[in-house]
């Protein structure tokens, strides 16, 4: 299995890969040589769990290079836990796809209604888009939610850099450190 | 990097590194041993940690001496003490109100 995790680790950004490749392949090998005794259940659960641990690292470091942004698997991981950083919602991109469902079941009952109604003025026909089907919709609709959802996360990204940056820059006039006292 | 309240697996492994400083092996070892089994760090994790640590500059990477393999060992900076000791202290004025509430009540 060690070959299959040196080869997982290709999956990483190439500067992770470089600075610590070769130190995540030698603690395998210590973890292997441990193991070796150890039925093969254990070994089994372990590499499962290094394999798991391997893809979960690599997509975040992927994230993370390509965004500069990390804490989403957090939020991932731990979306029931108090922090007080940013977060994307998750019930958010149900929404979506929730209206992204009614706007279509909506264009598919308007259709049905043109066509049962009949053509009664000579003059003005009904409205026939031209082109118009429903896959094309779709993807319009998802391409153009997507396109908001990105620059609607670009622009909460950018406020969170410059809150944390500014909260950075404060400093505390009192000691917190030391906790607060319990009164009574 | 984002600070208090620290993730269980961070908070370990800066425990891990109080006390002295370790190569991710022996990190991974001594998270699992403090944790009683019940923290187990796959590598990918532990290095994705590790990475945000030393860009943080709670921790810093260095060579082992006494080691003829070289292998690149971590220890705690001032910076991710400090951050430990605030943590700890969060930590123990949690408990404090946590016994105080849970305590029988005298009738």
């Amino acid at each position: 299995m060690l070959p299959f995790c040196r080869y997982l680790l290709y999956l990483y950004p190439p500067a992770h890969r470089l600075v610590y490749g070769e130190e995540m392949v030698g603690v395998l090998r210590e973890k292997q040589t441990e193991l070796w005794d150890s039925g093969w259940v254990t070994r089994w659960a372990f590499w499962a769990r290094e394999i798991v641990g391997l893809l979960q690292g690599a997509l975040q470091e992927r994230v993370l290079a390509t965004t500069g942004f990390h804490s989403w698997m957090e939020f991932r991981l731990r979306r029931f836990s108090m922090r007080s950083e940013f977060r994307f919602p998750k019930a958010t991109a149900w929404l979506m796809l929730i209206i992204l469902a009614a706007v279509v079941m909506a264009i598919e009952k308007a259709k049905a209604i043109q066509a049962s109604l009949p053509d009664t003025h000579p003059y003005v026909g009904p409205i026939q888009p031209a082109q118009f089907s429903v896959i094309a919709t779709f993807a319009v609709v998802f391409v153009a939610g997507c396109v908001v959802a990105a620059v609607g996360w670009a622009v909460l990204f950018a406020l969170r850099r410059s809150g944390v940056q500014r909260l950075s820059e404060l400093r505390p006039s009192g000691d917190r450190s030391s906790g607060g006292k319990l009164s009574g | 990097m984002e600070a208090l309240p620290l993730s269980e697996p961070v908070l370990l492994i800066l425990l891990s590194l109080a006390e002295r400083p370790r190569h991710g092996y022996s990190v991974l070892k001594n998270v699992e041993e403090m944790s009683e089994g019940r923290v187990r760090l796959s590598t990918g994790t532990l290095y994705g940690a590790i990475g945000r640590l030393l860009e943080g500059g709670w921790i810093e990477r260095f060579k082992e001496d006494d080691n003829s393999r070289g292998r690149q060992a971590y220890r705690l900076t001032s910076r991710g003490r400090q951050i430990l000791r605030q943590e700890v202290s969060r930590l123990k004025q949690l408990t404090r109100v946590a016994s105080l509430c849970m305590a029988p009540k005298e009738t």
